[in-house]
């Protein structure tokens, strides 16, 4: 047997590789860019599947911006506290633990609450159906029901039932802001956890016309504002907003409301097993 | 044959006779997994554009120089060219991180995928290794022949990655039965276009 050509061989393999390997050490040194090894170290700690739900481009920015100091350390809201807590270790500060929100849509109104004015038959999004004439309803603040908000949810907390009705699985939310970004009406509002009474119409329509176009609109009537003790509710153009630091969560509001536009929900704490919410939390 | 003639043919039978992912189904991973959206499959096709070319000249270097003359090309092309393109990719990687961030922006999250793309290291053997290639125009290319195949095929990549970006994003608006959505449905667009592509065979004679 001519054993040359395996010689050969190794030779011929061998010294390429041993180039390769010289041209790749000399130009990792010689191209070194200069990071911050912290920007490496946060990008080990955070969950790195590049999930888009803390709004930046992908885990690498968001890493990025972390140890530029434009983020804080709860940066990825999907990895939750243990996450922040191994951040936080490695950029060397004690942790100050942000509340993450839920999101709340603000409207009630499904087919059956609503008036609408035309039957939409176009593309199924929302931003499609906002564009031509507003949509199906005959209110112009209001939900449109077609789903965006469900399609942009990373984690599928919002449902949407037969009824158009939009219900969000305030245990599933992480609170990421997607679906308020992607709904064309800014319907979607990420409050604090903690807040049980919330106020579920985005009407600007005066009282006549809301109560007209949709049975679960608010008429700004303004007797939740008279009632609530702790001035925490008042009517701005039409419609009632809680201010969620005053609000005291006595309910008073809730009774007197005559379109029960203001409801109560579960608030929602840390651990699955001690909240078992259902997904009709609004 | 007229040189530029013969350029020509070798150009539009790597771009659109023999095309790479429509005909030949090779690199159907980037095909499916990289055509979501328009903007990533042009950044896709121009690294791949990028890289191909780069692993073909090195690739045809080596075998001309290296592998020929020593008579032990037959059995380790394959291992060499992977070599080949696996330390090109992490060269060119450090090298534009370093010269032009903005560019590694565009282009690195592609990078990392085009070191084990199959398209690559095809384009890289048909161009330089005799007797792999389907054109029935040449036996052996030239370094520039090589290029100019090359480019062909990178382009017919491209092309082929964004017309099949551009409707399935025509599609994602679409009422589509929810069972076809996304993959199964990208599926059956390949095969339609494969069939238009399929109508190009024996065009000019090639």
């Amino acid at each position: 047997m001519d054993w040359s050509i395996v010689w050969k061989a190794i030779l011929a393999l061998a010294g390429l590789a041993f180039l390769f390997g010289v041209l790749l050490a000399v130009a990792s040194t010689r191209f070194q860019v200069e990071t911050d090894p912290r920007v490496d170290e946060v990008m080990g700690a955070i969950l790195g599947s590049n999930c888009g739900a803390c709004g930046y481009p992908g885990c690498q920015p968001a890493a990025e911006a972390v140890v530029a100091g434009t983020a804080p350390v709860d940066v990825c809201v999907a990895g939750g506290r243990a996450v922040a807590e191994a951040v936080a270790r490695v950029m060397g500060i004690s942790l100050e633990m942000r509340e993450r929100g839920v999101a709340l849509v603000h409207c009630k109104g499904g087919l059956s609450e609503s008036v609408p004015k035309a039957l939409y038959q176009g593309i199924s999004s929302c931003a499609a159906a906002d564009k031509i004439a507003g949509g199906g309803k005959a209110c112009s603040y209001g939900c449109l029901g077609l789903g965006t908000c469900k399609d942009t949810c990373p984690v599928n907390a919002i449902i949407i039932d037969p009824e158009h009705r939009r219900w969000v699985d305030r245990e599933r939310c992480t609170g990421c802001g997607l679906c308020a970004e992607a709904c064309p009406r800014g319907l979607i509002e990420i409050v604090p956890r903690h807040q049980e009474v919330l106020v579920v119409c985005n009407s600007g329509d005066k009282g006549g016309r809301a109560k007209r176009i949709c049975s679960v609109a608010c008429t700004g009537c303004k007797k939740c504002e008279k009632v609530c003790e702790a001035d925490a509710i008042h009517v701005e153009d039409n419609l009632a907003r809680i201010d969620y630091e005053k609000c005291t969560a006595c309910g008073d509001c809730i009774e007197v409301c005559p379109t029960d536009v203001i409801v109560r929900v579960v608030p929602v704490k840390g651990s699955k097993k001690q909240q078992p919410v259902s997904a009709r939390d609004l | 044959m007229n040189e530029v003639y013969r350029y020509f043919l070798i150009f539009l039978g790597a771009l659109l006779i023999y095309n790479i992912l429509l005909i030949r189904f090779i690199a159907l991973c980037p095909l499916m997994g990289v055509s979501t959206q328009v903007e990533t499959s042009i950044g896709m096709a121009m690294s791949v554009l990028f890289v191909m070319t780069m692993a073909t000249t090195v690739s045809w270097v080596a075998w001309n120089y290296v592998l020929e003359p020593l008579h032990v090309g037959e059995f380790l092309y394959i291992p060499v060219f992977i070599l080949i393109i696996a330390a090109l990719v992490q060269f060119v990687e450090m090298f534009i991180k370093r010269s032009s961030p903005p560019l590694y922006r565009a282009m690195g999250i592609y990078l990392p995928l085009i070191t084990t793309n199959c398209a690559v290291l095809a384009a890289a053997t048909e161009a330089v290794k005799p007797g792999f290639l389907k054109l029935n125009i040449a036996y052996h290319f030239s370094l520039p022949e090589a290029l100019v195949y090359t480019i062909g095929v990178a382009l017919g990549f491209g092309v082929v990655i964004i017309v099949f970006a551009c409707i399935r994003e025509r599609l994602e608006t679409s009422p589509v039965p929810h069972a076809f959505r996304g993959t199964p449905l990208a599926f059956i667009i390949a095969a339609i276009l494969s069939l238009a592509f399929m109508g190009f065979a024996n065009l000019l004679g090639l």
